[in-house]
């Protein structure tokens, strides 16, 4: 994985591949294209979709599109509201925009912290690197030896259907069931990131080259220790890299829950527009795409200084 | 040998390396930047535990109530109030099937009216979304790649010297695209999908917002694969006479193509992730029947039942994605 990839997606080829290549008849690029193109057509076709809506521009609602996307580029700096209509103690629009957007990086950076303590230790025991039994292990059957399949099993099932359903319907089902409290919130925004965190976490480590961990074997380390300076080490780049990459998909993650009651940035971008104040509306998701561009720029300084 | 030479020898060889441990330790690469990085990430995580709206403590410091206790959000969330909530929401997602219906009829009729076809929905969404995305990030790629976007492209070198304002021009190119797709990358999928529900009814605010946000992250990776691109085919044809275009559409795209075949499989899977949650913005996919449907008639047995159906959806489009991913990579 190039270090260098801001949106690291995996389960991506690493240069060289790893294993014996197995040749497999692969179907052509013609037919592959040709298949994308009849799925995306088929379901346009399901879906009802018109090209011919997406350009109507002349009706009455063709204006409506036209304003509400053309205040993008006019974000209010001021309540569009006048002034009488405002309680006489309210704070300026910025202020609250600031503080929306800081709210959302709280959020954010609460579900991390959670993320990074429930992936990490899930995606430890989701790895094959620390349970593998190697030619020194030959013949010895321990405890852990006969509970390391199940705990596997049950660490990547569990895994699974952490990350199976999507933070806002956590968020629905924790709203339904106990209510959205600030604290259930944090917990519903991390639950599927920790989920794919421990999936990726044990797939960058399994995948990391394993030269310093046999030298450690040699040396007669444990299989933690092997675990923590000999393999995390040669996946740190990666994970760093992956690391980023998460906390900015929770960010855009946060900033959704609002919708859902939580007082992030789409909590008032959804009154705002109710209200139909456009222009207020894209001063919130403007702050927001700032604030995540900075982000992106302030991890790939990161990454290019660690890879 | 005596004894207290061994020893001395042992001491003087622990020192020399203990010295040598200490040189790799100053040689070591260490950046302010990546220090400061994460001394601002552990003072994020610690103060937001403590002053956000779900922190853990709260600390009052002076008046009678001085002291630390539970943070009010904890408090609230483990009230005993919400236990009760709790307790009846478990007591309502057992399934209730209609008067003389078993368990496995009721599901059947569930699935077969409205769940089958939200599934079809689903996977439209996702699809016509990531075809749409293909097309955004193809040519965006090539526009945004350094190598392809340069006056003199794979870097072949010519006789005449390249000006200045074709240098600039190239220039704010690359960097025209590269902020689009990053703003692309940047705004939320169901944040878009909000704001464009004023193209009105129908599945295009979701397909939109799924296309345009895709669009933007295989566009970046697109134009990263092709800058890492071997440039030797494509020097050759340039040499040969070919022009840009050629070049590009028929030396580039054929090298980097499988790469972005597995890119596109990798966002069709998470295209699926959330396109049934963009059901409930009003377009008929899974998320609808969740939240527009089964909660709003506060059938929380029907909510569960399509919540696992949305579930299962999604480690299937895993599996398969994954499993196309590997068989291109393995060919």
């Amino acid at each position: 994985m190039s270090s260098s990839v801001g949106v690291v997606p995996h389960g991506v080829p690493r240069a060289g591949g790893h294993g014996p290549v197995v040749r497999r008849r692969r179907p052509s690029a013609v037919t592959v294209v040709m298949a994308i193109a009849a799925a995306t057509l088929v379901s346009a076709w399901w879906l009802e979709l018109d090209p011919a809506k997406l350009f109507a521009v002349s009706d009455g609602a063709g204006r409506l599109v036209g304003e509400v996307l053309g205040a993008a580029w006019s974000p209010a700096l001021f309540y569009e509201s006048p002034a009488t209509d405002l309680p006489a103690d309210i704070e300026p629009l910025l202020v609250r925009v600031i503080a929306a957007v800081g709210r959302t990086l709280m959020y954010a950076v609460g579900a991390v912290s959670l993320v990074l303590v429930v992936g990490l230790g899930l995606g430890f025991l989701c790895s094959r690197a620390w349970w593998e039994r190697d030619r020194f292990d030959m013949g010895r059957r321990s405890v852990r030896g006969r509970a390391m399949p199940v705990v596997h099993a049950a660490a990547r099932l569990i895994s699974a259907a952490m990350r199976s359903t999507h933070e806002l319907l956590w968020a629905v089902l924790v709203l339904v069931a106990v209510g959205l409290t600030p604290f259930a919130a944090v917990c519903a925004l991390a639950i599927p990131h920790a989920g794919t965190l421990a999936k990726v976490f044990a797939e960058l480590v399994d995948e990391a080259p394993r030269d310093v961990a046999a030298q450690l074997r040699a040396a007669g380390a444990t299989g933690l220790q092997r675990f923590v300076f000999g393999l995390l080490p040669r996946a740190r780049a990666d994970l760093v890299a992956y690391g980023f990459y998460r906390f900015e998909c929770i960010v855009r993650g946060a900033a959704v829950l609002g919708f859902f009651g939580i007082e992030t940035v789409g909590k008032y971008v959804r009154d705002a527009f109710e209200n139909g104040h456009y222009h207020e509306m894209w001063t919130y998701i403007d702050a927001l795409l700032v604030v995540v561009l900075a982000l992106d720029a302030w991890s790939g300084a990161v990454r290019r200084r660690i890879a | 040998m005596s004894r207290p030479e061994s020893t001395a020898t042992l001491v003087a060889q622990r020192r020399e390396r203990d010295e040598v441990v200490r040189g790799l330790r100053r040689a070591a690469p260490r950046s302010a930047v990546v220090r400061g990085s994460v001394v601002v990430g552990v003072l994020a995580i610690v103060a937001v535990w403590l002053f956000a709206p779900f922190a853990l403590v709260e600390v009052t410091l002076s008046g009678e109530a001085a002291g630390v206790r539970l943070g009010e959000s904890l408090r609230d969330t483990f009230d005993p109030q919400r236990g009760d909530n709790l307790a009846r929401f478990i007591t309502r997602i057992a399934p209730r099937p209609e008067q003389g219906q078993t368990v496995w009829g009721w599901l059947l009729q569930l699935l077969s009216e409205k769940g089958l076809r939200a599934v079809a929905t689903t996977l439209a969404v996702a699809l016509a979304a990531a075809g749409i995305a293909a097309l955004i990030a193809l040519p965006a790629a090539f526009a945004a790649a350094r190598n392809v976007s340069t006056p003199d492209p794979f870097g072949l070198g010519g006789p005449r010297p390249i000006g200045m304002t074709a240098r600039l021009r190239w220039q704010l190119q690359v960097s025209v695209a590269r902020i689009s797709l990053a703003v692309l990358r940047a705004l939320p999928e169901y944040l878009l999908a909000f704001v464009l529900v004023v193209l009105g009814p129908g599945a295009w605010p979701a397909v939109l917002a799924l296309a345009l946000h895709n669009g933007g992250i295989l566009g970046r990776l697109g134009a990263e694969v092709t800058e890492n691109v071997d440039a030797g085919p494509a020097r050759f044809v340039r040499a040969a006479g070919a022009g840009r275009w050629n070049t590009t559409w028929f030396v580039v795209l054929p090298q980097v193509f499988p790469r972005f075949l597995l890119f596109f499989f990798y966002r069709l899977e998470s295209c699926v992730r959330e396109s049934v949650v963009l059901g409930m913005l009003g377009v008929g996919t899974l998320g609808y029947l969740i939240q527009n449907d089964a909660r709003a008639r506060l059938r929380y047995d029907e909510m569960i039942v399509y919540l696992v159906l949305a579930g299962v959806l999604v480690v299937v489009g895993d599996v398969v994605s994954s499993t196309v991913r590997r068989r291109l990579r393995a060919g």
